[in-house]
């Protein structure tokens, strides 16, 4: 034995920053993320270099997934040159030399922030989801070891009495983003901060969708072909943002979830937020070849 | 300075070997190619010093040692590796517990994926059902699992066949034709 | 009409970097020495923070970020991640500490004597502005004392121990990689002793100190009564895979023991950290101090307080919300929006009866 089989050959950085040990723990805690669906795996999370709350979670997976041959797609609130997911995308690209694409048909890792493309995803594809906070039931209990005893009991009772008190304040489920879902019948996860419109595409998907929060150190994950049902009553239906009927104002794509930019004169205009999309209906518009995927939505609904 | 990284041998390997176990638990029943034969490409693109492991073969359990994993006996371990099943083993496997179901073992052995008795998989990862032919374990081996899981706790199964490998979550239901 | 013009996210981000490195102008190794000279309880501070021991890294860390304390940390803590580990130090205890500093506020004075080292406590706080109108300000020279204090002290914990006034804290006997490690396990609770030790190490000084502060003011249990305060030199003692045991050298560290009354004994409360930094061990012991028996879910709870004094965490969380939020916000507006119109509809009249 000697001090060289103890350490490794020195180099400037480990292939994709994240050290053997840490990409180990990683993969341990996928396989059982995935063998338990939409249930929480606690993980030591590394330190990587950039700000926690930034998508260190999800950048882990990806570190931990990336090959130099597996083309990686990053977004943020649905956009590849949104300022954030242009430096985890050259950050990825820098220590793991993977290419990166911004179509999702292309792509064979999707890590994204908050938004689900609206091309469908193939079974062989990953979709890396950031959350911030990992804990659907926060809203009704702030302490993790008490919400760890709740989806250990599967006691979800105030959840489902928080969204009844919405519906009789207010008419209607109040919840925004992050809708609470059952999965597989036994855990309520939060999908992450997804608008209620993208909910349905984790539903029997033919996707994997790994879900990391970084900061607050848990996986999880949804399986293909399992479902995730959003927490609704048999009396009051599930119901996504109203942007069936909005159009984009700059390539015409039509109902597909939009972003709202307030006009001077008080109006809205609409501009789709899966930016891509956007980008390849302009191109398409303008008389390129260019493929544009199957959509989960048709004419701005999500057949059933 | 722009240079390229490039994985060495043993990072790629490991990184393949964990892209077949990933897909193997993902889409439970469809088989998957290894970077290479054996199990030792899992000891290494899994086992680490936080683990404790048993190891039935006597050069695996070597590796896992110089991984920095604990040596310990079936019950206690998060990770066995083993050839053929013993009788009982199902039974002393870590289910973990309804506070921490990832305390629940991970189980590696042989099979034969070119005969064996026809198995019918439902479950998350599965399109409706999967059919997959697995031989060399145990007539009762399906029997064993349904009594011993009690989902959400459990253990999951990966299968080795040469390069080749199969996963069989707990949340998997395995009926036998 | 092109989409490619709206894509200058790359480009901004390369800016915006540049802007800010502009303002510190060249890094230069003389700027590292002088930072090292200048401000070494920053460094501790941040080494601590970091969970990382290397003046010149924390002194270029600082150069870096032009004293941005919390990207400071980040920058120490990522490359602490990407460094091989390659050997677990032997244990050090108190008596074996060379003690720079050592005080108790528990008695007048104490086997190994009240030591002042090096403190501001007694100075008067008035700033030095001659400096500003070009002076140069030179410390006035210490007299050393007829006898030199000893190198090493006993605990007073030891000796109240002895006394039947305390139960010393048992060791568990674990050593090298078999003590738990908080940076490769995930914290759960109730936390393991080690990993909350840990993480006390490494929290946050303002966060600790709020929160410390607090349960000082009675939102915890206990009273605090400083039983020792050390600012020393721990020893870091491996082993060479040939059997050699040497000293790979010494690191600064500070530690404070806190004691409060609990019936006919005292509650002892602990942490210490590398460098030398009072405010956060003894907030931190406070903290320590409270953490036994505090009911689930309160402020002094160890989850309540080793979650928020995660310096690392709470800066980052707190700053991504500087990241555009529009989606999730679109999805708030769409809710009110419908919320609002079924309030303003007019209530449909039931079918009349008949």
């Amino acid at each position: 034995m000697s001090l060289k089989t103890l350490t490794k050959p020195w180099e400037a950085m480990a292939y994709g920053f994240l050290d053997g040990s840490a990409k180990r723990e990683i993969r341990r805690k996928m396989i059982k993320a995935i063998a338990v669906p939409g249930c929480q795996m606690p993980y030591a999370s590394r330190e990587v270099p950039m700000a926690r709350g930034w998508g260190t979670g999800g950048l882990q997976v990806s570190l931990t997934l990336v090959n130099p041959t597996m083309r990686v797609k990053v977004i943020d609130q649905g956009a590849d040159d949104s300022v954030n997911a242009a430096s985890i995308r050259r950050f990825i690209a820098r220590v793991a030399g993977a290419p990166t694409t911004m179509d999702t048909l292309d792509a064979d890792l999707i890590q994204s922030r908050h938004r689900i493309p609206e091309e469908i995803l193939r079974d062989d594809q990953v979709l890396v989801l950031q959350v911030p906070n990992p804990e659907p039931l926060r809203p009704v209990q702030p302490n993790m070891s008490i919400a760890r005893q709740m989806h250990a009991d599967a006691d979800y009772g105030r959840m489902w009495l928080q969204l009844y008190e919405q519906i009789v304040r207010s008419g209607r489920v109040m919840q925004g983003a992050s809708y609470p879902s059952l999965v597989h019948g036994r855990h309520v996860m939060t999908p992450s901060p997804i608008p209620r419109w993208d909910v349905p595409k984790l539903n029997m998907a033919q996707h994997l969708t790994i879900l990391s929060a970084g900061r607050e150190k848990r996986i999880f994950a949804v399986p293909p072909y399992t479902r995730v049902e959003p927490l609704v009553f048999s009396d009051v239906p599930y119901k996504v943002e109203d942007h069936a009927d909005l159009t984009c104002h700059r390539s015409g794509t039509r109902g597909f979830f939009m972003n709202e930019i307030p006009q001077e004169d008080g109006s809205s205009a609409f501009e789709v937020s899966d930016s891509e999309w956007g980008v390849k209906a302009i191109r398409r518009r303008d008389g390129e070849e260019v493929a544009l995927g199957e959509t989960w939505y048709k004419n701005g609904r999500m057949p059933s | 300075m722009s240079v390229h990284p490039v994985p060495s041998d043993f990072e790629a390997r490991c990184n393949a070997a964990f892209e077949a176990v990933m897909w193997a638990m993902a889409r439970p029943g469809l088989v998957r190619d290894l970077p290479t034969t054996g199990m030792a490409q899992l000891v290494e693109a899994l086992i680490d010093r936080e683990c404790a492991v048993y190891c039935a073969e006597p050069g695996l359990a070597e590796l896992a040692q110089k991984a920095g994993a604990l040596a310990v006996a079936p019950d206690r371990a998060d990770h066995v590796f083993v050839d053929d099943i013993p009788d009982r083993l199902l039974t002393q496997l870590n289910c973990g517990t309804d506070l921490h179901p990832d305390d629940g073992a991970t189980l590696i052995a042989k099979a034969d994926f070119s005969n064996g008795p026809q198995l019918r998989l439902t479950g998350p990862g599965i399109d409706g059902h999967v059919v997959v032919s697995v031989g060399g374990l145990a007539h009762d081996f399906w029997q064993h699992r349904r009594r011993a899981l009690r989902y959400p706790m459990g253990f999951e199964i990966l299968l080795v066949d040469g390069a080749r490998v199969l996963g069989i979550p707990r949340s998997t239901i395995v009926e036998v034709l | 009409m092109a989409y490619v013009a709206t894509r200058g996210g790359e480009r901004a981000i390369e800016q915006s970097q540049r802007l800010f490195c502009a303002e510190m102008g060249d890094i230069t190794p003389d700027r590292i020495a002088e930072i090292r000279a200048a401000m070494p309880y920053l460094i501790d501070r941040i080494m601590g923070e970091a969970s990382l021991y290397d003046e010149d890294l924390a002194a270029l860390a600082l150069a870096q970020t032009g004293g941005e304390l919390y990207e400071a940390v980040l920058l120490l803590r990522a490359w602490r991640t990407t460094q091989p580990r390659i050997s677990v130090a032997e244990p050090v205890t108190q008596d074996a500490l060379f003690t720079h500093r050592r005080i108790s506020a528990a008695f007048k004075d104490i086997p190994g004597g009240q030591v002042l080292g090096p403190t501001l406590d007694y100075a008067h706080r008035i700033l030095a502005t001659t400096v500003l109108d070009g002076q140069v300000s030179t410390p006035d020279p210490v007299t050393p004392a007829k006898m030199a204090s000893p190198p090493r002290q006993p605990s007073v914990s030891a000796w109240q121990a002895e006394n039947g006034l305390l139960s010393p804290a048992t060791s568990d006997h674990l050593t090298g990689n078999d003590i738990p490690d908080v940076t490769r396990e995930p914290l759960l609770f109730p936390a393991k002793r080690a990993h909350t030790l840990q993480s006390l190490a490494r929290a946050e000084t303002g966060g600790v100190l709020a929160l410390g502060y607090a349960a000082q003011r009675g939102y915890g249990q206990a009273h605090p009564t400083v039983n020792e305060l050390r600012l020393a030199e721990a020893e870091i003692v491996v082993t060479h895979p040939r059997g050699t045991r040497f000293s790979a050298g010494r690191v600064k560290v500070s530690q404070a023991e806190v004691v409060s009354k609990k019936g006919s004994q005292l509650e002892l409360g602990f942490s210490a950290t590398m460098g030398w930094n009072e405010v956060k061990v003894i907030a931190a012991a406070t903290l320590d101090l409270n953490s036994k028996g505090a009911p689930k879910g309160s402020a002094t709870e160890e989850e309540f307080f080793l979650y928020h004094t995660e310096g690392v965490e709470s800066s980052g969380f707190c700053i991504h919300f500087k990241l555009p939020h529009y989606v999730t916000f679109q999805s708030s507006l769409d809710a009110m929006r419908d919320a609002k119109a079924r309030k303003a509809a007019p209530e449909k009249s039931p079918e009349p009866a008949e």
